[in-house]
């Protein structure tokens, strides 16, 4: 055995998460730096907008608590552990995939697990990577939520200091939850791992069917009654599970928060809430001790499992839609429809992708169906109607930012062989343009015509409806390619981390507020004249502005504005992206 | 140096490498030949430990590289077929990163990463990020992290990919150098002009066989053709017929 060498030698735990700890201090001080010098406006209308968002959302949360402040404090301490429990469960999954992809199909790894570095390091490293990316949003989400509970009980300063770490450390443990499960599940299920997702996803999706439909299926008499209350609140008591960290997180949380009587009875509350902490921080600890005793003895076997597997060679049929679909039309559009095939065709062989599209509509759909059992009043009806379309433009541009704006960029990967067809690059575009706009349309309207249905809307709120969920499909699809042309990643190739990057959350955030302003824009007119015939003189407002806005003029008007937001939100992005793709140097 | 003892790999159903027995002692520079899915990248996986064997062992300096992968790895350096950089690091960087995960000191390290940058000639684009860098500059500059600890071993899978003719010629100026100085070569290649010219021995490996082990003068022995060049003896040996049994072996 030849001796080790004098110019190098085995470092010990520390060194190896220094050296890690310093190049990603460098990655990301070069990325800033880029951002800073190549687009300082776009980063500042990524800043502009996620504050809007943030302080959009705090609002939205300081009126909730506002209102739920009156009611019994168990109600506050229920929907904390419901958020925070299904968080914990979106976590896992979420950490679970991310470091499946970072620790066993990147470059990054292969590169790694030829240095002589222990296998826990490399875990580590890509473990806190994983995290960032999968959390984001709940500290996007949680934090204005969290800001709003505190200064609604009128917390003291230390609740707002323990926000952070409280956040941090119960994003650890679910995050490394799914970290252990991953290894695991290459290591010693190569062949399972598959199925074992399947089934998972499936148990999980039977869950939420489940709390969907059984939160619903009450008599309709019954509905917002004591006992309807009650059901409600024992139904999601299974969250108040004591070993669960989300009951841990929420309950120090509220401790943190409560402010008794007396200046030193702060104190006891105070205390519980660290002891709530430290109970966080302690098992976040003993699971990452786990996660890295399970990566030294695993990684490099999984690794190399994964590596030598085969991928099943399957043959595949030119499907009569994907034909049909080619012959339609004229000769000159031809090159355009190859295009919207061929993503068709990624679509459906990509199973994370339909089955998501598949699930979250799915669930939108159950509602739906369900909402016949809420006794509403017509005020109510039209509200919640309004309220449906918005949730549907939301779980659309969901969609749109995460599988339609990096489609462009992923495009531009195999820039080589389109640019080498006889095809305009604008066609490319207009391509991506119309799988979403399409794929969007049928669902989206089909979902806010059941609700309205269901829901036993007049036909003039329907047509308004529709009009207004027309407008959100153009203009959702338009932001999410125009933005997707107009600011490709062309090197990073998972389509998660192009979505999760600032292009992404600026069309995610353009995407919500769009939303918005078209919901509130439609609902208006509608709500005045509801509103005025419920609590005005008999037969409503006779002149005025306020008549004016409740009557027809008022529709059209709003339904004109409508229609010309939408339409700018699709050309104008559009217009950007085509232009900046047209001259794009890959 | 390099020692791999009845090695076999499977995918599957499929076998990738069999029943593989290998000596590369110190100093030698081996090239190993094959036509596209032969087990050549397989082979080179195992021996950097990307890759465990499903039976056998594979060790370099002694060290087995699934039990003792990390004291395997001090005595190897590896260019893979693909380099792989950190897009937001400058070429600088990236050597010092290296020179970090192999425990250098400070004042080697300093000493090496400006000898290799100069000697690979990365001075002019050393400080720029690597996501500029074109095919054949990340090449070298993987190269020189490669040699940053002075490796005994140096595995290279398609070395001359993307890599200029003056590139090319520093490369092997420097393989010939470090041969002669002691260090062991493992090389992969298409390229069998380059075989002929640098290696000390060749493999021929065909379907996860190696049927050919040796210098390029006894293969031409072996083969008993009249040609003389090594591509009409590869092509010859790598050719369908002559997978039948009994028309050649190691």
């Amino acid at each position: 055995m030849t001796p080790l060498p004098q110019s190098c030698r085995l470092l010990p735990h520390e060194a190896e998460s220094r050296i890690f700890l310093r190049l990603r201090g460098r990655v990301a001080w070069a990325t800033v730096r880029s951002m800073l010098s190549g687009a300082r406006l776009r980063l500042s209308l990524v800043v502009l907008l996620s504050a809007m968002f943030w302080g959009s959302l705090y609002g939205l949360f300081f009126e909730a608590f506002t209102f739920l402040d009156s009611l019994h404090a168990e109600v506050i301490s229920l929907l904390f552990n419901a958020f925070f429990s299904s968080l914990m469960v979106m976590l896992v999954f979420s950490t679970g995939i991310l470091l499946y992809g970072g620790m066993y199909c990147s470059p990054e790894a292969k590169l790694l697990l030829t240095l002589p570095i222990r296998e826990e390091a490399v875990f580590s490293h890509k473990f806190q990577e994983a995290v960032w990316f999968s959390s984001w949003g709940f500290i996007l989400l949680g934090s204005p939520m969290l800001v709003a509970y505190g200064v609604v009980r009128d917390a003291s300063w230390t609740y707002f200091a323990l926000l952070l770490p409280f956040m941090v450390s119960f994003v650890v443990i679910p995050a490394t939850l799914g970290g252990i499960f991953c290894m695991l599940m290459v290591a010693w299920m190569p062949r399972l791992r598959l199925h074992a997702m399947t089934v998972a996803g499936t148990a999980v999706g039977a869950g939420l069917i489940w709390m969907v439909w059984s939160s619903f299926s009450v008599s309709r008499a019954d509905t917002m009654s004591a006992a309807w209350f009650e059901q409600t609140f024992a139904r999601l008591s299974v969250t108040e599970q004591k070993l669960f960290p989300s009951w841990w997180l929420s309950s120090g949380l509220i401790e943190a928060a409560r402010k008794d009587e007396g200046a030193a009875a702060g104190w006891p509350a105070l205390a519980e809430a660290l002891k709530f902490l430290a109970l966080l921080i302690a098992n976040g600890m003993l699971l990452q001790l786990v996660a890295g005793w399970l990566a030294a003895r695993s990684y490099r076997l999984g690794y190399s499992q994964l590596t030598g597997e085969v991928p099943a060679r399957r043959r595949r049929r030119i499907s009569w839609i994907d034909q049909a679909l080619v012959n339609a039309g004229t000769a000159a559009g031809r090159p355009l429809r190859l295009l919207v095939v061929k993503d068709l065709r990624l679509f459906r062989r990509d199973i994370s992708q339909w089955s998501q599209f598949v699930i979250f509509f799915g669930l939108l759909g159950l509602y739906f169906l369900n909402v016949r059992s809420f006794n509403y009043n017509n005020t109510y009806a039209s509200m919640i109607g309004f309220l449906n379309l918005a949730v549907v433009g939301l779980i659309l541009s969901t969609f749109t930012t995460r599988f339609v704006f990096p489609m462009i960029s992923l495009e531009g990967r195999r820039f080589w062989i389109l640019g080498l067809l006889p095809v305009h690059r604008d066609h490319i575009v207009w391509s991506k343009f119309l799988f979403s706009f399409v794929g969007g349309l049928l669902p989206c309207c089909g979902l806010v015509l059941l609700s309205d249905v269901m829901l036993g809307l007049s036909q003039r709120t329907m047509v308004i409806h529709e009009i207004a969920c027309l407008m959100l499909c153009l203009g959702l699809s338009g932001i999410a390619v125009g933005l997707g042309a107009r600011m490709p990643d062309l090197r990073e190739p998972s389509p998660s981390k192009i979505a999760s990057g600032f292009g992404g959350t600026l069309s995610l955030v353009i995407s919500s507020l769009f939303i918005m302003v078209i919901v509130v824009i439609a609902a208006l007119p509608n709500h005045l004249f509801l509103i005025s015939h419920a609590f005005g003189p008999p037969g409503g407002p006779q002149r005025g502005l306020l008549a004016w806005a409740a009557g027809p003029g008022g529709t059209i008007a709003s339904m004109a504005l409508v229609v010309a937001i939408g339409l700018v939100a699709t050309f104008v992005p559009l217009f950007l992206g085509l232009r900046s793709f047209r001259e794009l140097e890959p | 140096m390099i020692e791999f003892d009845h090695v076999t790999r499977t995918y599957g159903p499929k076998t990738a490498v069999a029943d593989l027995t290998l000596a590369i002692p110190r100093g030698e520079l081996f090239a190993m030949l094959g036509p596209n899915g032969a087990g050549k990248t397989t082979t080179i996986k195992m021996l950097v430990g990307l890759l465990r064997p499903s039976r056998g062992n594979v060790r370099v300096s002694g060290y087995d590289l699934v039990r003792e992968p990390r004291n395997a790895h001090l005595h190897i350096g590896y260019v893979p077929d693909e380099p792989c950089l950190y897009d937001k690091l400058t070429g600088r960087e990236f050597l010092w990163f290296i020179a970090d995960m192999f425990g250098m000191p400070r004042h080697l390290a300093s000493e090496r990463i400006a000898s290799e940058i100069e000697h690979f000639e990365l001075g002019e684009f050393a400080d720029d990020l690597a996501e500029s860098y074109s095919l054949g500059m990340k090449q070298r500059l993987v190269f020189a992290s490669s040699l940053l600890h002075d490796p005994d071993v140096l595995v290279l899978d398609e070395p001359m990919v993307g890599l200029d003719p003056r590139s090319v010629r520093i490369v092997k100026d420097l393989l010939k150098a470090r041969t002669r100085e002691g260090m062991t070569v493992f090389m992969s290649t298409h390229t069998l002009a380059m075989a002929e010219e640098m290696a000390d021995r060749v493999g021929i490996m065909v379907r996860g066989q190696l049927r050919f082990l040796g210098t390029v003068d006894e293969l031409r022995d072996q083969m008993a053709l009249e040609t003389t060049s090594l591509e009409q003896l590869y092509l010859e040996l790598t050719s369908p017929r002559a997978a039948e049994p009994g028309r050649s072996g190691a």
